[in-house]
């Protein structure tokens, strides 16, 4: 189980997170919304010991430490692979380093997306780059999967098509815990969902819960942002009224 | 499997290529080192005055400090080292360019991946290039030597070597 216990992150006078607390348990995919500055990558960061916080995670009650940061891993759309190094070269300096490294899955996903293997990756398209990115997390042989906006710039096609594979490929020891502004595309693929809102836990809901309820995933975190439909037919009447009266 | 030398420069670098600009690099500074055979010969020809058809030595020649005839000799090696500061640095950037491979680097179980990769080759090339510099110093002192006539080499060429050291 990861359990995050009051974070707070500040980037000078801003603060980023403000005590967010949350657990993961083992098998769970969770979707994390919010905002664009909600917050979602900074958390993301923490957990990864990428930023320093105040706070506490823990990795099956224990501090995460060097032998247990094979056990995450992360997908983001600034993409974390070399560029000039192949996806072969890739699968070498995993293997190297991630003994869990699962090559008979990364073989398996590189041809399902037809990537070539022996290119470097700054000559891969903007929705290669982010397959592959997305392979090298899934490979990796992690139990907790971070994902930050894995699939900006990909067709509908293929990230459909990923999430067919994802679900067909998790064990589940796997954990998926994804950022994404995607709702509806994902409402199906999650178990439950986390909205951050300005650096805060705005809400966290099963989608059992929504089931019950007769909620869908859109209306919860709307209703949550206690989002204005008419704001912009607002703002509009208001502009045209302004421009009327001149 | 991974290259065991590859392992020792920025993922996606070439260890073949960064030896090539090392190599380069030396090569000129080697040539550049020449120079001092140069200054040698012109020195050493100074000390001979021409008598009829024959040179003979001049009866008070005294020939320039080793330190003199070296000049700027092993500049060149200098440069080479001292390129290791920008070396190391675009080892570093390399991780924040293209993509953020940083995350990756700074992910793994191994917390000296990273460096060790951005600092060994430049390191290294720094060490040789500081070593070949000692070493063609000693050669050049030597022939220095050798060739200057007995009785024109200045008193103190050893101190005034180790004066280069700042010792």
């Amino acid at each position: 189980m990861l359990q995050i216990s009051h974070v707070s992150k500040r980037y000078g006078e801003k603060e980023a997170l403000r005590d967010v607390s949350l657990q993961l348990s083992q098998g769970e995919i969770v979707g994390l919304f919010g905002e664009n500055g909600a917050g979602k990558t900074t958390l993301m960061k923490c957990i990864l010991g990428l930023l320093a916080y105040r706070g506490q995670i823990l990795l099956d009650g224990r501090p995460i430490v060097k032998k247990s940061k094979a056990r995450l891993a992360f997908a983001t759309a600034e993409h974390s692979f070399f560029p000039n190094l192949t996806p072969e070269g890739h699968r070498d300096f995993y293997s190297w380093h991630f003994p869990e490294f699962r090559e008979k899955r990364f073989r398996g996903l590189m041809e399902f997306f037809e990537l070539p293997i022996h290119k470097p990756l700054r000559s891969f398209s903007a929705g290669q780059k982010n397959q592959f990115e997305v392979i090298l997390a899934l490979c990796q042989g992690a139990d907790y999967i971070l994902m930050d906006e894995p699939f900006a710039g990909n067709d509908v096609f293929n990230r459909e098509d990923f999430y067919k594979v994802l679900l067909g490929i998790l064990e589940p020891s796997e954990t998926i815990l994804l950022s994404t502004h995607l709702i509806r595309e994902v409402s199906g693929f999650i178990g439950r969902a986390v909205l951050l809102h300005r650096g805060e836990i705005a809400g966290d809901v099963s989608m059992a819960q929504l089931e019950d309820s007769g909620q869908s995933l859109l209306d919860f975190i709307k209703c949550t942002y206690r989002y204005e439909a008419d704001r912009v037919s607002k703002a509009l009447g208001e502009l045209a009224g302004e421009e009327d009266g001149e | 499997m991974m290259d065991k030398w590859s392992r020792y420069v920025p993922p996606g670098f070439g260890l073949k290529r960064e030896l090539k600009f090392f190599t380069a690099g030396a090569t000129c500074a080697f040539v550049w080192s020449l120079a001092f055979f140069f200054r040698l010969y012109q020195a050493r020809k100074g000390l001979y005055i021409l008598e009829g058809a024959e040179w003979i030595l001049s009866p008070e020649a005294q020939m320039p400090d080793f330190v003199e005839i070296l000049d700027s000799s092993l500049a060149g090696f200098g440069v080479v080292a001292a390129s290791a500061v920008p070396w190391i640095l675009l080892h570093y950037l390399y991780h924040w360019q293209g993509s953020r491979s940083i995350y990756l680097m700074r992910r793994l179980p191994d917390s000296w991946e990273l460096h060790r990769r951005c600092l060994t080759v430049p390191l290294a090339a720094m060490a040789v290039s500081l070593a070949a510099a000692a070493i063609l110093l000693l050669i050049y002192f030597g022939i220095y030597l050798t060739a200057v006539p007995k009785g024109c080499l200045a008193p103190g060429q050893w101190q005034k070597l180790w004066r280069i050291f700042g010792m």
